[in-house]
């Protein structure tokens, strides 16, 4: 990349948003980051990334959690901010890369590179293609999607303002089921390419 | 009937919302208190007198606020000023001494003192954990020793987790030895008008003896922990002690004017000078050495705890002015048949239990006209029952990780830096010392008291 180019990606399970991710880290030739976040984190740190692993994009029950002066005592929240430190200062570095959920559209919406993308796609094409790729019957699939997606969403309207899927918090939602991974992905590097050569991005680019 | 319908209905959603921290917690305090002055007072009692009394503005204006010799202060209940004040003269120095680095030079200087050897900094740090959370807030405290604990595990290679768990521990019990160590202390102390000296001479001397054991036992269970992975260390790359001091005129006065404040509230009875004039002089004389900084040291002042416990007052002063607490003291009083040990069991155990769950100053705040009810409906020794709620709210608070904000800040330090501590890990750890203090200090007020 010539440029810093940063693309968040948030996904419905099952909308085959984390292999589009896997497409554009491609496409663009820039790192995904995803689980393996964490492991970078750890080896930084040097400290046992199974811990971390545990506690990742989790949400905790308020009961079980106490703020005082912005310290949590919750495990999941503070593997989140070193998280969301972690691609903060990855983004001030002039890093290019895609970053798959981990509230990265909210974390770095002050990154001017960074071009926000939400998947979602019909629940009968989301269900076939869980079934398939976890060999699940019709309502093992749909209680699988159901509850990664709670958990997507506390998780994410724990520490964002907006809304998890909400459209206007991204600068892009696309139905994957239309039209299949391939060509959405097709028309997103669309999207992206536009946004690169877009003046705005130009200027700030120029600064 | 109404007002005590009201004042009840606005503690619990009060604490609902804290707990559940649907808001801020002096959001909710503020917002919880202006209810009681509204409804309780306004439309439950009728009476402007009382919601007046319950703010208590009228004790700045009394000599016995500020000189304890002059008199005494009027007993209203509502808000503690004395308490408030206090607090922010406190925080006023804390924050003037982090500002100069003496925390840090201080766990810097005794790692090096003991030659960085694991188990020396392992007992050093708890016992130093113990002696500041007697005189500072035990968040700073942790702050510090668990920054720098982890600084060390680093370089030494030997996992920080332990080493945290036993500082934080120490700090809540240090907390407990004096009147200015946990906020339910100076609550206690100031409310039931209890000195210094009356603190390190009874809650001190229980958190001492506690103090050997919880050595022992945290040695115990994390001895095979502490040892050191690393095949070579090398210490240069620690900074020495005194390069972690930002400004060594600053550390000087910092330091003196903190040795200062320990003298003037070790002889506060003596001398007559209320802990809220102490306050005020070390905030005074913290902010006019500070030059251009005081500024910024001022804007630092944690005023949302300071917001909390005013909101939190007048909820309280609701509750006790519509006879609520002699209910729940009657009730005690009932179940413990008047006899003072039931009595010690019962409130020890339950400010424990609860400091272990909740915010142990709500609890404590509420717990004080309890347990002066108890003491005039019985005929029972206050300063008893007083030590009694003190130890089981400060000590009951390093049961969970929610129970102290020692314990918050002590397990956010570790997980930032990758040291994840679970609920569990925790649980097993400590719920076993909190359980064995809580003990000894029943077995030590019955066997002094009683």
């Amino acid at each position: 990349m010539e440029h810093q180019l940063i693309i968040s990606i948030g996904r419905e399970f099952g909308s085959g948003g984390h292999e589009i991710a896997e497409k554009l880290a491609l496409h663009y030739n820039i790192p995904l980051l995803d689980q393996n976040l964490l492991d970078e984190i750890a080896k930084e740190k040097e400290v046992n990334v199974d811990s971390l692993k545990e506690m990742d994009e989790k949400y905790t029950n308020k009961l079980f959690r106490r703020t005082i002066r912005g310290f949590s005592s919750s495990p999941q929240d503070n593997v989140a901010m070193m998280q969301f430190e972690y691609l903060q200062n990855k983004a001030k570095q002039g890093d290019s890369f895609v970053i798959v959920g981990r509230c990265s559209e909210d974390v770095l919406k002050d990154c001017k590179y960074m071009v926000s993308i939400f998947v979602l796609g019909s629940k009968e094409v989301k269900r076939e293609r869980v079934m398939k790729l976890y060999d699940l019957n019709e309502f093992m699939a749909e209680r699988l999607m159901h509850e990664a997606d709670t958990k997507r969403k506390r998780y994410h309207n724990d520490f964002c303002e907006g809304k998890w899927g909400d459209s206007r918090n991204y600068h892009i939602s696309v139905n994957s089921s239309l039209l299949g991974i391939e060509e959405t992905t097709k028309i997103l590097i669309n999207f992206i390419d536009c946004f690169c050569n877009s003046s705005d991005h130009k200027q700030s680019l120029a600064q | 009937m109404l007002a005590q319908i009201l004042a009840v209905v606005i503690f619990v959603v009060m604490f609902i919302f804290i707990i559940a921290e649907i808001a801020e917690r002096h959001v909710v305090s503020l917002l919880s208190a202006l209810a009681t002055l509204i409804l309780v007072f306004g439309f439950g009692m009728q009476s402007l007198e009382k919601a007046w009394n319950t703010l208590s503005l009228e004790h700045f204006f009394s000599p016995a606020f500020w000189y304890a010799k002059a008199g005494s202060l009027e007993e209203s209940g509502g808000i503690n000023w004395e308490t408030i004040v206090f607090i922010f003269g406190m925080m006023v120095m804390v924050e003037g001494m982090a500002h100069v680095g003496f925390f840090r030079w201080l766990c810097m200087r005794i790692a090096k003192m003991v030659k960085y050897r694991i188990i020396p900094i392992f007992f050093t740090f708890m016992i130093l954990s113990f002696i500041l959370a007697m005189f500072i807030d035990s968040i700073t405290v942790i702050l510090f020793l668990a920054a720098v604990t982890i600084e060390l595990a680093e370089l030494l290679k030997f996992n920080p987790v332990p080493m945290i768990l036993s500082e934080i521990f120490c700090a809540n019990l240090g907390g407990s030895a004096t009147m200015c160590g946990d906020p339910p202390n100076i609550i206690i102390g100031t409310s039931l008008h209890y000195s210094f000296s009356d603190f390190i001479t009874n809650t001190g001397v229980m958190a001492a003896v506690s103090l050997l054991f919880v050595l022992v036992y945290f040695y115990f269970i994390f001895r095979k922990d502490l040892i050191s992975k690393a095949k070579e260390t090398d210490y240069s790359s620690l900074p020495s002690p005194e390069s972690t001091i930002t400004d060594r005129k600053g550390f000087l006065i910092s330091s003196l004017i903190f040795l200062v404040t320990i003298f003037l509230l070790v002889t506060h009875a003596a001398t007559g000078l209320t802990v809220s004039t102490v306050g005020v002089l070390v905030a005074v004389v913290t902010l006019a050495f500070s030059g251009k900084n005081a500024i910024m040291i001022l804007k630092k002042v944690d005023y949302k705890t300071i917001a909390f416990f005013i909101g939190l007052f007048v909820v309280i002063g609701g509750l006790e002015q519509t006879g609520i607490l002699e209910i729940v003291a009657g009730f005690i009083g009932k179940i413990s048949g008047g006899n003072l040990m039931m009595m010690v069991a019962i409130i020890l155990w339950l400010s424990a239990i609860a400091s272990a769950i909740v915010d142990n100053i709500p609890f404590a705040t509420t717990m004080i006209p309890v347990i002066k009810a108890l003491s005039l409906s019985y005929g029972v020794d206050l300063s008893t029952l007083a030590w009694t709620l003190a130890m089981g709210t400060d000590i009951g608070g390093s049961a969970t990780p929610i129970g102290a904000s020692a314990n918050v800040v002590g397990v956010a330090t570790a997980a930032r830096e990758g040291y994840v501590i679970k609920w569990g890990y925790y649980l097993k750890k400590m719920l076993p010392a909190t359980i064995m203090v809580v003990f000894i200090s029943m077995v030590l007020i019955f066997m002094k008291y009683l």
